[in-house]
């Protein structure tokens, strides 16, 4: 498959992002973001503690946090599991969706998910990593497997090419001025990699959306095994860079 | 393998884009540098978790949560 669609529209959007109207917005939001910080600072605050690589939804106060649910989920707690769904659910069907491009198998997978998320919790180690970095690993693996499974590759990739012709996919996706303004963890981090020149994109977007690995990109694009390589090295180092940044940043 | 190498390998190994000959020569440098390097691809799994975090929530069909939940209830009591 070859995404003609695909870097038009990365490389139609990368170019609106350079526009000076749309840079404007999100310094004003971090001169704003700097001001409230000096308030707090000279009201005697202490240092806000450092983010996360990148930040789950805000929980209401008092909720449980996410290692509080998985906890209770390994003493075999079903309303843990409930409360997890309703915190992720979206999320991950997102990511399920961008593997697999059909909404009835993601719902599927989605179920399946969660079940094993249920049945392997006792494998999650707080050590290791958090809760829904864990959940995101599972949920891209069963997914990934269940595409290769239905060897239903040509028809996602079909479907791929369709919506993207059609419609802005997520990495394709134009921000609008209200979610610029919004300034959510998802645009901040869709900025960093909307940043990445569109070749680099492109080889992150196949080897994380679509599990393939370094020849199969070279294939599948027609470029060097070795550009593919450095394409994916300099674009993941941007993206993990950026995101420390944005950590900080925040 | 130097440890910023290293460290490019890693970002390449959680998203599983190692090929199976850098993988052998990424896992022996990795035991080379020990906790080090465990901590760095714990990091690096953060990147995981900001690629799904920068895509639009989907919405699920009501009836997911329900069947989840029923075959939970069932595995319970089973």
């Amino acid at each position: 498959m070859t995404f003609p669609g695909a870097i038009h529209l990365i490389s139609r959007m990368h170019r609106k992002a350079k526009k000076p109207v749309r840079a404007a917005k999100p310094k004003t939001k971090k001169r704003e973001r700097a001001a409230k910080l000096k308030t707090m600072r000279q009201a005697g605050a202490a240092k806000p503690k450092r983010r996360q690589f990148s930040a789950p939804p805000q929980l209401e106060p008092g909720a449980p946090s996410d290692l509080d649910l998985m906890q209770a989920i390994q003493a075999s707690d079903a309303d843990a599991l409930s409360q997890l769904y309703d915190r992720y659910n979206g999320i991950l069907k997102a990511l399920i969706l961008r593997v697999v491009h059909n909404e009835a198998e993601a719902d599927d997978l989605l179920q399946e998910i969660f079940m094993e998320i249920w049945n392997q919790a006792k494998n999650f180690s707080a050590q290791k990593g958090k809760p829904l970095g864990w959940m995101v690993t599972l949920a891209r693996r069963r997914a990934i497997d269940g595409l290769r499974k239905k060897q239903a590759y040509a028809r996602a990739e079909e479907r791929l090419q369709n919506e993207t012709e059609q419609q802005p996919d997520a990495w394709v996706h134009n921000a609008t001025e209200e979610e610029i303004v919004l300034g959510d963890t998802r645009v901040l981090i869709r900025k960093v990699i909307n940043g990445l020149p569109p070749a680099q994109q492109q080889a992150i977007d196949l080897a994380f959306f679509r599990g393939m690995s370094q020849r199969e990109i070279a294939a599948k694009t027609n470029t060097p095994l070795g550009t593919v390589k450095t394409r994916l090295e300099l674009g993941l180092k941007k993206i993990y860079d950026g995101l420390k940044e944005l950590r900080d940043e925040l | 393998m130097n440890f910023e190498e290293f460290q490019n390998q890693s970002r390449l190994y959680v998203i599983g884009a190692l090929e199976p000959e850098e993988l052998e020569e990424f896992e022996r440098v990795r035991r080379k540098f020990g906790k080090k390097a465990e901590d760095f691809i714990t990091e690096c799994y953060g990147l995981h978790e900001a690629f799904a975090l920068s895509l639009r929530p989907a919405k699920a069909s009501a009836a997911i949560k329900e069947r989840l939940m029923s075959m939970v209830r069932t595995r319970k009591e089973a």
